[in-house]
């Protein structure tokens, strides 16, 4: 691109109007952690669902994979922190978010074992749509504003449901929340980066 | 009676530049080069001219041991882009109404 070349009025909105779309559509969210989390919560609550029904309490442990998964979590912030070459105005925002979301989850999770809360699974449910939604919300991407509102009808269904069948919308809802929204943004992310190349 | 064009924007490098770092909140340097397809040398002579505007900030660092330049929108560049849009819109409506 030149800088001295004479613009017209039009030429000048029409670059506007380009530049900002080439911002747009860099996506550069891998959406790793989205399938990460959706599909280690549905491994989790299915295989916990097992061990209830063929009367197998070592199943339970499963859940300290999600310990594990905190930190691959970390490592992939890191290095998406370090790969990123822009930041947007909600990323900060966002970050926050699931970090509360983080501690939240890591405190009702110690909570629940302590007091043995009934139908901890609507409880966790409705903590997993609070920052889906916000997230849908905030950036505009529909399937995780639609993710978020599912986790709240899981959890009213959950609500409703005998143990240990309500164990089952905890893998529904990280299905709908953040497994399918992250093959659709993988999709996108790697459709822009074709586009780069 | 039309408002004139600011000429720093009125440039179609530094107006690409301002169009990208509108829309972000901070992009580096290496990004806007390839977005804008400019030279290195060239996009640094026109952040330069943004900068003294004070319509950006450039931040220069070292990111894994390499030096690293990040650019920002300052409020002074929404204020001048905001009017910038403005009058050309009101260019062009007059051209419109002239045909």
């Amino acid at each position: 691109m030149q800088d001295e070349q004479p613009l017209s009025e039009q030429e000048s909105l029409d670059l506007i109007a380009r530049m900002i779309n080439k911002a747009k559509c860099d996506y550069e969210d891998t959406a790793i952690s989205a399938l990460m989390w959706g599909g280690v919560i549905t491994v989790c609550s299915i295989v916990a669902f097992i061990g209830v029904k063929l009367n197998m309490p070592a199943l339970d442990n499963i859940w300290y994979l999600t310990i594990a998964a905190v930190f691959v979590q970390v490592i992939i912030s890191v290095r998406e922190k370090r790969r990123k070459r822009f930041s947007g105005y909600t990323d900060s925002a966002v970050g926050g978010i699931w970090i509360s979301f983080g501690i939240g989850i890591f405190l009702l999770s110690y909570y629940a074992n302590k007091f043995h809360v009934p139908a901890a699974n609507s409880v966790f449910l409705i903590l997993y749509g609070i920052p889906t939604f916000a997230t849908g919300f905030a950036t505009r991407f529909t399937p995780m504003t639609i993710g978020g509102l599912a986790c709240w009808v899981m959890a009213i269904a959950a609500m409703y449901t005998t143990w240990p069948y309500d164990i089952l919308y905890g893998a529904a809802g990280a299905q709908l929340a953040w497994f399918i929204p992250g093959l659709i943004l993988r999709r996108k992310y790697q459709k822009a980066k074709k586009g780069n190349v | 009676m039309f408002k004139e064009l600011d000429p720093i924007l009125h440039s179609q490098l530094r107006l690409a530049v301002m169009s990208l770092l509108i829309s972000v909140k901070e992009a580096e340097f290496t990004f806007i080069k390839e977005k804008t397809n400019a030279t290195a040398g060239n996009l640094s002579v026109q952040v330069q001219k943004l900068k003294e505007a004070g319509y950006i900030e450039v931040v220069k660092e070292f990111k894994d041991n390499y030096p690293n330049t990040t650019c920002r929108i300052t409020q002074a560049g929404i204020k001048a882009f905001e009017e910038y849009v403005k009058a050309l819109q009101e260019y062009l409506k007059v051209g419109q109404s002239k045909q």
